[in-house]
């Protein structure tokens, strides 16, 4: 049946790829966007004192993690030389890159997270939830900053396309400046209350402060390889 | 009538229906590509609309004048036994047909009309030498090798980039389609009506194929189909501004018409490749002489339509269907600049005299679109293969057509 397949085809339609390396990248975010999602919820309920079920949520987030790396493994290697494509390959390339580093770290922090319980102080509780909002958002906003490839692709990148591509990429760069400023005032906050607190949990307070901003980082730099792309 | 000259009628009669049929297997799935890929038709309906189409463009629009293929490359004053002819005719349709069915099982693009132009080519040198070949339209068949691609490219990233601008750039792409959308679809109606009409048997038979005649009437009938299409787009309505399927719905409709048109022309233009020697046979065996140019009787035009029909459907058809079960990344506007931007290169060739393959402009219509960036991603690689295929049906068909015309010369 195979065999049979592969001498009826036309030859111009073999230059048609099969799989858009854009739906592709779409298909990669998606799973960025599932991963976060469960990694919003895990880290308020965890600032919260909530351990219940976090082994779970551990291995959900790995399993999103390598899902994803197939995809990107897929997409990678799939991509030669003789393909022409209507961005630069290298920029196309990188803003995958960093789109998949969100995930290492969310599976990261997850796995840090999981393994050590550390008691939030109650002085810092809400500003820490309030910084996971803003690194949510931050990736919320890339995300439909990626999203908006589709239009720019079937549009052939009109000038209103990439406007509202561009909007989206500066409210990526606005959420993640006040993230910044989120984290901030937790390391001070952290700092302030260091002779109250235990050292190893002074360590950990800000290893996750730091890991947490990390992952809005990365959401700026896809949008800022996506602006790159789209740059005339 | 005597058994002979039957059982010899019957012979070429067979072997024009068979190099027909891989006509029909060959360049059909080609052309039809763009619209199955794109989702503007089914495998089925292409196959269907594909060999209803060729089977009419053949008969109607088909030549009733068998000078291209024959008068032009040989030169029947250099061998004018007709004996000799009669089997050079036959082992050239033969290797030609050979070579198709071949270039089809391994997936080449090839241009049926150079395989039957590279065919007679190899039987002259043999039989007449080097002196016998006109060999100024083998070098237009090379020069095609080069404006083939390279017209399709240039008008498919033109028309890609006009619909860009006008359409997708503009603040209501949707209602911008309700101005553009007609004018194009008038553009559409003139290059068909030119090619249908222009010193066609059935512009002749309206009495409109003069030039100008054709040009007044191709006028006419694009200011209608323009008001026509502007009152059925006049109430369309974007859902949001970013309406692109409404956009798409338009245009693939357009593409349904262009790919029936890009069929139908390939009855028309390509019929001649399978029917022309037989064409050049029959009163050779019945009268003894050939005359410069030989009339081609209607039955011939229904017999070449036939075959090609039936290739298309059964070959062609598996072709397609493999097409229709794929994931293309083709929209329609797309979809619609390459089959505009190839058929209309195909146009201004025939007309211009030129032997044009529509593989080979639908080849460079799709870079075309690519450039204008407007295709997600195209393979490349696939250009190598394609251009080797182009580059060896002149001599690969040369050569079997002079080996068979040797072998049967032995044996007669």
């Amino acid at each position: 049946m195979k065999n049979e397949k592969i001498h009826f085809r036309a030859p111009v339609s073999e230059m048609y790829r099969r799989k858009s390396p854009f739906d592709q990248l779409l298909e990669h975010m998606g799973k960025v966007r599932e991963c976060i999602n469960l990694l919003g919820e895990g880290l308020i309920r965890y600032y919260k004192g909530d351990y219940k079920g976090f082994p779970e949520l551990t291995e959900k987030i790995s399993a999103l993690e390598h899902e994803a790396d197939i995809i990107k493994g897929n997409l990678r290697n799939h991509l030669p030389n003789s393909l022409f494509m209507p961005v630069d390959k290298g920029k196309f390339l990188w803003a995958l890159r960093e789109q998949d580093a969100i995930l290492d770290h969310a599976e990261n922090l997850m796995q840090m997270l999981d393994m050590r319980h550390t008691k939030i102080p109650k002085e810092l509780q809400n500003i820490f939830i309030e910084h996971a909002q803003l690194v949510s958002n931050t990736v919320a906003a890339m995300e439909d900053a990626v999203e908006s490839i589709r239009d720019l692709v079937e549009t052939s990148f009109v000038q209103r396309e990439r406007e509202q591509t561009k909007q989206f990429i500066h409210k990526v760069h606005d959420l993640e400046w006040k993230a910044d400023q989120k984290k901030y005032d937790m390391t001070k906050g952290i700092y302030h209350l260091e002779k109250k607190l235990d050292p190893m949990d002074v360590y950990h307070l800000l290893k996750i402060a730091d890991w947490v901003d990390d992952i809005a980082d990365h959401a700026e730099n896809v949008s800022d390889w996506l602006r790159s792309m789209i740059a005339r | 009538m005597d058994y002979i000259l039957v059982a010899i009628l019957g012979g070429v009669g067979s072997l024009a229906f068979y190099m027909a049929w891989s006509i029909g297997a060959n360049d059909v799935s080609n052309a039809m590509a763009t619209a199955v890929g794109a989702r503007a038709i089914t495998y089925k309906q292409a196959a269907l609309i594909a060999g209803v189409l060729i089977f009419f463009g053949a008969v109607f629009v088909g030549p009733h004048v068998a000078e291209t293929i024959k008068g032009k490359i040989i030169n029947s004053s250099v061998i004018s036994d007709p004996y000799v002819l009669l089997l050079g005719f036959v082992s050239s349709l033969l290797a030609a047909a050979f070579w198709s069915t071949l270039a089809t099982w391994k997936e080449m693009p090839i241009s049926t009309t150079h395989s039957i132009i590279g065919a007679l080519v190899g039987f002259g040198i043999v039989a007449g030498g080097l002196s016998s070949v006109n060999w100024v339209c083998v070098g237009s068949v090379a020069a095609s090798w080069v404006l083939s691609p390279v017209g399709g490219c240039l008008l498919a990233y033109i028309v890609f980039r006009v619909i860009v601008k006008l359409i997708f750039a503009q603040k209501n792409p949707v209602r911008a389609t309700r101005f553009v959308g007609p004018l194009i679809i008038g553009v559409t109606a003139f290059v068909m009506s030119i090619a249908l009409l222009m010193n066609t048997q059935l512009g002749y038979r309206l009495g409109v194929a003069e030039v100008h005649q054709t040009i007044i009437t191709a006028i006419v009938v694009s200011v209608v189909i323009i008001f026509v299409s502007m009152f059925l787009l006049r109430n369309i309505e974007a859902k949001s501004v970013d309406d692109y399927t409404m956009v798409e719905e338009i245009f693939r409709r357009l593409q349904i018409i262009t790919s029936c048109y890009v069929a139908f022309s390939i009855g028309a233009n390509d019929v001649a490749n399978a029917i022309g020697p037989i064409a050049a046979i029959i009163p050779l065996v019945s009268t003894g002489s050939m005359g410069s140019v030989a009339e081609i009787p209607i039955y011939l035009l229904v017999l070449g339509g036939f075959g090609m029909a039936i290739g298309c459907l059964t070959w062609g058809y598996k072709v397609m269907k493999t097409m229709g079960n794929r994931i293309t990344k083709l929209t329609n506007t797309r979809g619609f600049a390459v089959d505009f931007g190839g058929a209309t290169t195909v146009l201004i060739a025939s007309k211009l005299g030129l032997p044009i393959s529509t593989s080979h402009t639908a080849v460079g219509a799709i870079i075309g679109v690519g450039l204008a960036r407007g295709l997600e991603a195209i393979d490349l690689k696939v250009i190598k293969k394609i251009v080797i295929s182009w580059l060896l049906t002149l001599p690969v068909a040369a050569f079997t057509s002079a080996i068979i015309f040797i072998g049967l010369n032995a044996l007669f």
